[in-house]
C-alpha cells in the first residue's frame, strides 16, 4: 500500500519516466519489426541468410546491455538514443526468428495454388504468406516486447530518462529505497504483462485458419 | 487450341523427364494425360503455365507462343486446380473463389456475383458456404471450391492435376461426374492429369498416354484407344477386358440397327443408351433380342451378333 501511495506522491517525475519508457519501447519495437520481419523473409528465402541471420542476432543477445548501451554512447551520445539502438538489436531474434519459421510453415500446395493462379512473387508473400504467417510473427514480436520492456531500465545507467530511474537510484541505498525500487518495478511489470496480453489476445483473434505456434 | 510443338524438358544431365512431345488440344476438349509414374505428365501439364519451363520446344495457346506472354499474365487466363487443393487456410470460401477476379481488379459487385454463381454451379449454396473457411468442409467439398476458384474469371483454359486422387472412391466418382455435368455447361478446354486409365477413359474426350519419360505412346478418343492400342505397351496400361470396357463408352445413337424382322422383343433400350446397357438387355431378354427405342417409339432391334459387329 506504501509503495502506491510513493507512487501517488511522485507521480510528477515517475510520469514523464513512465511515458519514456513507453516511447523507448515503442520506436526500439516499430523499427525492430521492420527490420525482423526484412530479415526474416529473406530468412525464410535461403539457408544461408538464415544461418547468418539467427547467428549474429544469437550472439548480440549474449552482450550484457550494459555494454551494449555503452558501446552505443560513442557514436549516440548519452540518453534514450543509445538505450534504442541496442534494443532494437536485441529484439530483433526472436522476430527474425519467428517470421522466417511461420513463412517456412506455409504449405507448398498453397504457395503453389496462388503462383498457378497468377499472383507474383511479391503478391504471394504479401498476400498468402505473411498473412498465414501472422500469430507466429505476433508471437515473436511478443517474446521480444516482453523481453524489450525489461532490458530498457537499464538504459537509465547511460541517461535514458525511463523507469530504470527510480530503480536505479534505489539500489544500494539503506532507508526508503524499498519503496523507491517498487515504483520504478511495478509500472514496468504492468507494462511487461500489458503488452505481453494485448499481442497475445491479436495472436489468438488472428488464429483461425493460419498457421500457430501451438501448430508447430 | 493448345498445341505441344517439340517440347522437351530435361533436369540437369539425366535422361529427359520429357521427351520430345507433340500434339494438340482442341478448344473445348476434356484431354486427359495419363501414364505410369516418371512419364512426365504433370510436367507437361506445368509446362502449360509455366510452373516449369520447357527446354525445348514450344508450347501456344491459339497460336501464341506462352513463352512471349507476362508469366503472371497467361497464369490469370488459365484455371489451376492441383490434387492437394492449396486453398487459402485464412480466407473465406467466397474471398477464395474471387482471388484471380481481385488481381484482375474487378469491382467488388461484379466479383461477388461471379462468386455466387460458381458456388451455384458447383453445388455449395453460396448463403450457406461463402463465409465459411476450407478447414470447415470436407475434402470433397474442398476440391469443388478449388474448382470454382479456378473458374473465378471465366478462363477459357483449366488445367487439373490429379485433382481427385486425394479423395475417397465414393467423392471421387461423384466429382468426375460431376466435372462431366460442369464441362456441359462451361465447356473449357481441360487438360486432365491423372495417374488411373479408368479416370481418364471415364473423363477424357482424347487421351495421351504417355510412357516414361515423356515419350508419346499414342493419342486417341477412349474408344479407339481400347479398340485399336498402338503398341504392346499402351495395351499392356490399358489391362484387361478392353473391349467389355468399351462397350460402356459407345453410344448407339449413330448406329445401323436391323429392322424387327416381324417378331416384337419384349425387351427395350433407349437410343440414348451405351452398347454396355444394350448388351444388359439382350442377355435378360428370353428371345435373346432388344427392341432399341427413340422417344418410346421402335426403331430397330439389337441382338449379340448386332452388338458383337457395332463393339468392333
Amino acid at each position: 500500500m506504501s509503495t502506491l501511495r510513493y507512487i501517488a506522491d511522485n507521480w510528477d517525475t515517475l510520469g514523464p519516466e513512465v511515458r519514456n519508457q513507453l516511447v523507448i519501447v515503442g520506436i526500439c519495437m516499430g523499427v525492430s519489426a521492420a527490420v525482423g520481419l526484412a530479415l526474416g523473409v529473406a530468412a525464410a528465402r535461403s539457408d544461408r541468410v538464415a544461418a547468418v541471420a539467427i547467428a549474429i542476432t544469437s550472439t548480440i543477445l549474449t552482450i550484457p546491455s550494459f555494454a551494449l548501451f555503452g558501446l552505443f554512447t560513442i557514436w549516440l551520445g548519452l540518453g534514450s538514443a543509445p538505450v534504442i539502438a541496442g534494443l532494437i538489436l536485441y529484439a530483433l531474434l526472436p522476430i527474425v526468428r519467428n517470421t522466417r519459421t511461420g513463412i517456412r510453415a506455409v504449405r507448398p500446395a498453397v504457395i503453389e495454388a496462388a503462383r498457378g493462379m497468377g499472383m507474383s512473387p511479391l503478391q504471394v508473400l504479401l498476400r498468402v504468406e505473411i498473412p498465414l504467417a501472422v500469430p507466429v510473427i505476433l508471437a515473436g514480436l511478443r517474446q521480444a516486447t516482453v523481453m524489450v520492456v525489461a532490458i530498457a531500465t537499464v538504459g537509465a545507467t547511460v541517461g535514458a530518462d525511463d523507469l530504470g530511474r527510480p530503480i536505479l537510484a534505489a539500489v544500494g541505498r539503506s532507508t526508503g529505497s524499498y519503496e523507491r525500487l517498487l515504483s520504478g518495478v511495478l509500472p514496468v511489470a504492468a507494462i511487461g504483462i500489458l503488452a505481453d496480453l494485448i499481442l497475445a489476445g491479436a495472436e489468438r483473434a488472428l488464429s483461425r485458419g493460419r498457421i500457430t505456434t501451438a501448430a508447430l | 487450341m493448345i498445341s505441344f510443338e517439340h517440347v522437351g524438358k530435361r533436369y540437369g544431365a539425366g535422361p529427359p523427364a520429357v521427351g520430345d512431345l507433340s500434339f494438340e488440344v482442341s478448344d473445348g476438349e476434356i484431354c486427359v494425360l495419363v501414364g505410369p509414374s516418371g512419364c512426365g505428365k504433370t510436367t507437361s501439364l506445368k509446362m502449360i503455365n509455366r510452373l516449369v519451363e520447357p527446354t525445348s520446344g514450344t508450347i501456344r495457346i491459339d497460336g501464341r507462343d506462352t513463352a512471349t506472354v507476362d508469366v503472371d499474365v497467361l497464369r490469370r487466363g488459365i484455371g489451376y486446380v492441383i490434387q492437394q487443393i492449396g486453398l487459402f487456410p485464412h480466407l473465406t470460401v467466397a474471398e477464395n473463389v474471387a482471388t484471380v477476379p481481385r488481381l484482375l481488379h474487378w469491382d467488388r459487385r461484379r466479383a461477388r456475383a461471379r462468386v455466387d454463381e460458381l458456388l451455384e454451379l458447383v453445388e455449395l449454396p453460396a448463403a450457406e458456404f461463402a463465409q465459411r473457411l476450407p478447414g470447415e468442409l470436407s475434402g470433397g467439398q474442398q476440391q469443388r471450391v478449388g474448382v470454382a476458384r479456378a473458374l473465378g474469371a471465366d478462363p477459357p483454359i483449366l488445367l487439373m492435376d490429379e485433382p481427385f486422387g486425394a479423395v475417397d472412391p465414393i467423392s471421387r466418382e461423384r466429382l468426375q461426374d460431376e466435372l462431366r455435368r460442369l464441362q456441359g455447361v462451361v465447356r473449357k478446354t481441360i487438360v486432365f492429369v491423372t495417374h488411373d486409365i479408368d479416370e481418364a477413359i471415364k473423363l477424357g474426350d482424347r487421351i495421351v498416354l504417355l510412357n516414361v519419360g515423356g515419350v508419346l505412346a499414342q493419342h486417341a478418343a477412349p474408344a479407339d484407344l481400347l479398340a485399336h492400342p498402338a503398341s504392346p505397351f499402351v495395351e499392356s496400361f490399358l489391362g484387361g477386358s478392353r473391349m467389355v470396357r468399351r462397350l460402356g463408352l459407345v453410344q448407339l445413337r449413330g448406329l445401323a440397327l436391323t429392322a424387327d424382322g416381324g417378331v416384337s422383343p419384349t425387351v427395350a433400350v433407349d437410343i440414348g443408351a451405351t452398347l454396355r446397357e444394350a448388351l444388359d438387355a439382350v442377355l435378360r431378354a428370353p428371345d435373346g433380342r432388344a427392341a432399341v427405342t427413340d422417344a418410346g417409339r421402335m426403331v430397330g432391334v439389337l441382338d449379340t451378333e448386332a452388338i458383337r459387329r457395332a463393339a468392333q
